[in-house]
């Protein structure tokens, strides 16, 4: 790969590289390095502000909420969270609407049809509304979650990559593997998939980001993760009633979030004008 | 230029139909697998397994799921999408009540939105080669990462509860009655001339509208300034500045409206995204709207209001999307050629 050290040498893909290690280390070493249980509930010490505030405690780095739970720890373990879904979701989505785009760009015919008007429906759908209305058929819960961002964002691979693959496949050297007698099979995958990985990876990135905003805002609804388990979204919704006694029960997860999501970007954007590849258009 | 519009119009609306019945067939099968009873939900706890029995039958859910589509459909193309489980009323009723709200709020977000990309993109495209660039770039970067229940929640933070500037929750303050002519708030305040009332349902909508309009235009900022670059590659920029055209002139009069065009394509889509994005906005400042309703009905299971919101929804993001196009058509004198 001659991409990976010119990758390397653009400091966006550094910076968000960066951020998103950061985050994905918090999330891997949770155990090691959360100093209390996330749902242990200490109801003599709620509402604590940080430790360096005038009644903070150094027990509690980052205070408490309102169970009087580790604000910190609580982060931590909802990098947790956000980290497998982002990770999760995106790639089964990648998998999904990158597979259905290279057999409907290359075959054409009847499937492209039918995939292309599905996409037609999917738009049509704000994905804040489908993942809400998937949720409660699905039923809330982590897997759950994962399975409904990658039903929804399936689409916005799909659309990108199937234009791709159709350029790609007029090209004369697709044209010469296979009169060289390479099937159809070898033909994608060795001549097609090269061509079209960069445009995947950035996307990939991108969804990443995309993941952790879904997570956060279905987290915040209620209809995310089951109500045991840490997340961003849910530490908002928290916080947001108590926001005058402590501010910074809100901002914090605010900020793990927009931390994560600008790390994913700045990647993707990186990765993007590093492997110059034209994303004529790209959704949210 | 009315008849490419027209046929354009036309062709969209009748495209709509197989959408609109392919959605609500999915939107009829997510439900249905629900591990919910609409029978039982929809009488008072005490009921008996008879009386269930009885109700189930009444709402016809031991037939086939295909027959009780067709039936479902041959309701809601009279207007009648059930009653509410939870609230009790017709569920088309509750929709149409909420709608004008929303796509008020939607309306709003949408000027700033589009007037805040403008801006944005011409000024990061007047900052191209300055030192300043990377500034402005990690800027929009940094504001591309920020989603709209984010921006509702910062501004709530700023603007309603350390700075006291503006209202964050409702439409009105207390004490005002509102009058009801067209149901749309900021209309009916004007044709009431009722000014101070006016000021106020705008001061209630600042917030959440900004949130939104924040939250979408940094794609549209960026598409606009690399559609600039595209169009300042072309021979007509040269030759303008080749005839002493002041750059100014050259950028607002002569590069805007090409690029403007690439812009408006993305803007369709991105407005269609920013109409679901009134949901999370109108629940963090408790604003009376379309996503309250849906919130509300799906903690509490509601099914045949998620499914006339759902179908409201994609409706809008539909219209949105042809009203898009149409201006489209309407801007671009080379797709009027036959």
């Amino acid at each position: 790969m001659t991409a990976s050290p010119r990758a390397l040498r653009s400091g966006r893909v550094l910076a968000g590289l960066a951020l998103v290690l950061f985050v994905g280390i918090c999330a891997i070493l949770a155990p090691l390095i959360a100093p209390h249980d996330p749902a242990e509930q200490n109801l003599l010490a709620i509402l604590l502000p940080p430790a360096w505030a005038l009644d903070g405690s150094p027990v509690f780095p980052l205070g408490t909420d309102s169970l009087g739970r580790c604000v910190l720890s609580r982060l931590i373990y909802g990098a947790r969270t956000a980290m497998s879904v982002a990770i999760v979701a995106s790639v089964g989505a990648m998998l999904l609407g990158s597979i259905l785009a290279h057999v409907c760009g290359y075959f054409g015919g009847a499937l492209d049809w039918v995939v292309g008007r599905a996409v037609d429906v999917w738009m049509s759908f704000p994905p804040v509304i489908l993942s809400l209305i998937l949720m409660v058929g699905l039923g809330t819960g982590l897997d759950k979650m994962i399975l409904a961002i990658i039903l929804v964002d399936w689409t916005r691979f799909c659309r990108v990559l199937r234009s791709e693959v159709l350029v790609v496949t007029q090209r004369d050297y697709v044209t010469a593997a296979r009169l060289l007698g390479f099937t159809h099979w070898q033909t994608i995958t060795r001549e097609i998939l090269p061509a079209t990985l960069p445009l995947l990876i950035t996307l990939l990135s991108l969804e990443m980001g995309i993941a952790v905003v879904v997570e956060a805002i279905l987290s915040f609804v209620g209809m995310g993760v089951k109500p045991e388990q840490a997340a961003w979204g849910q530490m908002i919704a928290d916080a947001r009633q108590y926001v005058y006694q402590s501010p910074w029960n809100l901002l914090l997860p605010m900020l793990a979030i927009i931390l994560a999501v600008s790390g994913f970007n700045l990647l993707g954007d990186g990765l993007r004008r590093v492997l110059d590849v034209r994303l004529a258009e790209l959704g949210r | 230029m009315l008849a490419p519009v027209l046929s354009l119009l036309g062709r969209r609306l009748l495209a709509a139909i197989p959408i609109l019945l392919i959605v609500s067939a999915l939107l009829f099968c997510v439900l249905r697998v629900l591990p919910v009873d609409p029978a039982a939900m929809s009488l008072p706890p005490g009921a008996t397994t008879a009386e269930v029995e009885a109700q189930r039958r009444e709402m016809g859910l031991e037939r086939p799921l295909a027959v009780q589509y067709l039936i479902w459909l041959q309701h809601a193309v009279h207007g009648e999408f059930g009653r509410s489980i939870h609230y009790r009323r017709d569920a088309g009723t509750l929709v149409a009540e909420t709608l004008p709200a929303t796509v008020e709020l939607a309306v709003m977000a949408m000027a700033i939105a589009g007037m805040l990309g403008l801006c944005g993109g011409l000024l990061l495209f007047r900052l191209r080669g300055t030192s300043v660039e990377t500034v402005g770039d990690l800027v929009s970067m940094l504001l591309l990462s920020i989603p709209e229940f984010l921006w509702g929640l910062i501004l709530l933070f700023l603007f309603g509860v350390v700075l006291h500037l503006l209202p964050f929750t409702g439409r009105l303050s207390p004490g005002f009655m509102r009058p009801s002519i067209t149901g749309f708030l900021l209309l009916d305040t004007l044709l009431a001339r009722r000014s101070d009332m006016l000021c106020d349902a705008l001061a209630h909508m600042a917030l959440p509208a900004v949130a939104l309009g924040l939250a979408f235009s940094p794609t549209l900022m960026r598409v606009l300034r690399s559609s600039l670059f595209d169009v300042y590659a072309e021979d007509f920029i040269t030759q303008a500045r080749l005839r002493g055209i002041s750059e100014t002139r050259i950028l607002l009069g002569h590069a805007l409206k090409n690029a403007a065009l690439p812009t408006l394509t993305l803007a369709g889509v991105q407005f269609g995204f920013l109409f679901g994005g009134t949901l999370l906005v109108e629940i963090i400042y408790s604003y009376p709207g379309m996503g309250n309703l849906m919130v509300d009905a799906v903690r509490n299971a509601d099914l045949p209001i998620i499914q006339a919101v759902g179908l409201a929804y994609c409706v809008m993001v539909l219209l949105i999307n042809t009203a898009v196009d149409s201006l489209y058509l309407v801007l671009n004198p080379k797709l009027r050629v036959r």
